[in-house]
């Protein structure tokens, strides 16, 4: 079964005169464990196209089939489009994001607060994702007092928090020096090879997305299959 | 996960300085509240605490508190031999500026018939009542003197046999208890070289009109200033005498003004205290609206700082109440808190306010609910931002 089939998708802002067409026809799928890279100039509607996945942008026409389940079809189709990002998407963004007054260790506590998961167990499985992405020494740190590359490992801790079927990074070297940026990149790689974990990542930098099984061109809203680096 | 309380805990230096700050608004709200009704309390207390069941005073005047009201003491024995009259007592009372403890202190007189007489502090906290006719005194506890201290007034000086809390001036200064011709004496009392040139002024006079030294000498202390005069004569009603016949009668009959204690205290109200009320009621009022929009503005700017959390919070799948609770509970808390400092600081410092801090539980719940209802709008502000902020907001982009 797949991550995430996306069929006929389509975006459109304003109306009349107004009328911009961010996504034109997209078409694509993902599957679990598999790497997909987004690029495109700025404006060609990658971030959008992120936003109609996340499930937080409604499309406005097309298909949109997450793990089996049809999102939307022409229309929400009535599911708890906030549960399914809570419990099956992890996301990762340009900058860290974190929760400012909250640990590292408590960031990555919150999704699993979120679904309920508390206690020892969700401690046990906070700590085991900090040393997985090498930052346990930092655990009670605030995001203030890590580096750049440690609030992003930090970042893509929480975002696995929840074990999601789907992560979605925007940019997730683009505020990271080269080296660091390929720790960030390899560190995806792995969680989508141990953890059959998908990932779409939004990027401009080619040297980042070596080794990715799909890479797709996004320009003036339309999707363009380049096949694996 | 408690993210209202994780948050104020990372920000625990701006959370205190924010509630002290508010507590200490609130506290001169609610410090506003106790003078209002200090005034108002200090303003009737002598009244109420004398509460005779009529004061007669001046004819056509609102005496004694309200306006001036003089009267001849012998008046009282007329007033007592009307029906349905039990009890007619002489009253003075008037304020005065006199050394005490070689500080110039503020404070009144009031005189009464200290033998069975109206008008005398009906609550002792140490010593006991006036039992002699001369030179004995009853003073408030805020004058600080002790029992068996002496104090000057006039020509005379006076021991204190009792000491009082339960009654002060209408302008919110300690009163001493004195018999009545002890006060007569101390507010017409005057220098030897003023009397002496009153004396003078008048025999001029007298020998202007061809009058022999004999004659003048006869008529000067007949023309001294009489010094038997009362402010009112306090009534107290036979049993199952009718309140408005008694009064009516002493109107009809023997030309004074008759009011009840009730009437007393309504002339204060509408007359000296009025504008002292009105002026503290406004800025009462003014000063609850500027803390419930600072209140307000505080809460709403703590929730904006964290509008970027919220975004993320809003992506990861955070449910709506979740946000509501956090912005909810943080208001709550810095409301709460707020008021309890402000609650605090004013209990703990009426004590050095010069006049009367009255505070009431039903004022202070009022403020409260003020004050919450504050933090509330505050938090549905905050809510409604916090719930139309788009979580794309986290991604920087759309």
């Amino acid at each position: 079964m797949k991550t995430l089939e996306i069929i006929g998708l389509g975006k459109v802002f304003g109306s009349g005169r107004l009328e911009v067409r961010a996504l034109e026809n997209i078409n694509m799928s993902v599957s679990p464990g598999e790497l997909v890279a987004l690029m495109g100039p700025s404006g060609s509607g990658k971030t959008t196209l992120l936003l109609c996945i996340s499930l937080i942008l409604e499309p406005t026409v097309g298909t949109v089939v997450f793990d089996g389940e049809t999102i939307f079809q022409d229309g929400w189709t009535g599911l708890d489009v906030r549960r399914l990002r809570r419990e099956k998407i992890g996301f990762v963004f340009q900058t860290a994001n974190l929760i400012p007054f909250l640990t590292a260790r408590e960031n990555v506590l919150l999704p699993m607060d979120l679904i309920g998961v508390k206690g020892e167990a969700a401690r046990k499985r906070a700590d085991e994702l900090l040393e997985y992405m090498e930052v346990a020494d930092r655990a009670d740190y605030l995001p203030a007092l890590l580096s750049g590359g440690e609030q992003q490992r930090v970042s893509i801790a929480r975002a696995l928090a929840n074990r999601p079927k789907l992560i979605l990074a925007d940019e997730p070297t683009a505020s990271l020096d080269t080296t660091r940026g390929k720790k960030v990149m390899e560190m995806l790689k792995k969680i989508a090879r141990e953890h059959q974990t998908a990932v779409i990542t939004v990027t401009h930098d080619a040297r980042m997305i070596e080794g990715f099984d799909v890479v797709y061109h996004l320009k003036d809203g339309q999707l363009n299959h380049q096949g694996a680096i | 996960m408690d993210l209202a309380v994780k948050d104020l805990k990372r920000h625990l230096g701006r959370f205190l300085t924010t509630i002290i700050g508010v507590g200490l608004l609130f506290g001169t709200v609610l410090a506003m509240n106790g003078i209002y009704r200090g005034v108002v309390f200090e303003g009737i207390s002598l009244i109420e605490s004398i509460n005779p069941d009529l004061w007669v005073v001046e004819r056509f005047r609102g005496g004694p508190f309200s306006e001036q009201s003089t009267m001849a003491e012998d008046f009282h024995y007329s007033v007592a031999a009307v029906p349905g009259v039990a009890q007619a007592s002489p009253f003075i009372v008037y304020p005065v500026e006199r050394e005490i403890r070689g500080k110039s202190t503020r404070f009144s007189i009031i005189g009464y018939d200290v033998f069975g007489g109206l008008g005398g502090p009906k609550k002792l906290t140490a010593g006991r009542g006036i039992k002699r006719a001369h030179y004995e005194a009853v003073a408030h506890k805020k004058l600080g003197l002790s029992l068996g201290e002496k104090i000057p007034l006039g020509l005379h000086q006076y021991t204190i046999v009792g000491l009082t809390d339960d009654i002060t001036s209408p302008d919110g200064e300690p009163v001493v208890f004195l018999s009545l011709p002890d006060a007569q004496e101390v507010l017409f009392q005057r220098d030897n070289e003023t009397v002496r040139n009153q004396r003078e002024r008048l025999r001029r006079s007298l020998a202007r009109n061809a009058l022999n030294s004999q004659e003048t000498d006869r008529l000067i202390s007949e023309l001294q200033t009489e010094t038997h005069t009362i402010n009112a004569v306090l009534v107290k009603l036979a049993p199952g005498a009718d309140r408005l016949k008694v009064a009516r009668h002493i109107e009809d009959w023997l030309y004074f003004s008759v009011y009840t204690s009730q009437e007393e205290i309504n002339l204060m109200l509408r007359g000296r205290l009025a504008k002292a009320r009105m002026q503290l009621l406004i800025f009462r009022i003014i000063l609850l609206i500027v803390s419930m929009v600072i209140l307000t503005l505080v809460i709403y700017t703590f929730t904006m700082e964290k509008i970027r959390s919220i975004a993320i919070m809003k992506l990861m799948g955070a449910a709506n109440w979740v946000i509501v609770h956090l912005v909810l509970e943080q208001s709550l808390l810095l409301t709460v808190t707020s008021f309890i400092i402000g609650w605090l600081i004013i209990h703990y410092t009426q004590g050095f306010f010069p006049r009367k801090i009255f505070l009431t539980p039903l004022d202070e719940a009022i403020t409260f609910t003020l004050a919450l209802v504050g933090g509330l709008i505050a938090s549905g502000l905050g809510i409604w931002q916090a719930l139309k902020t788009q979580p794309a907001l986290a991604l920087g982009g759309h």
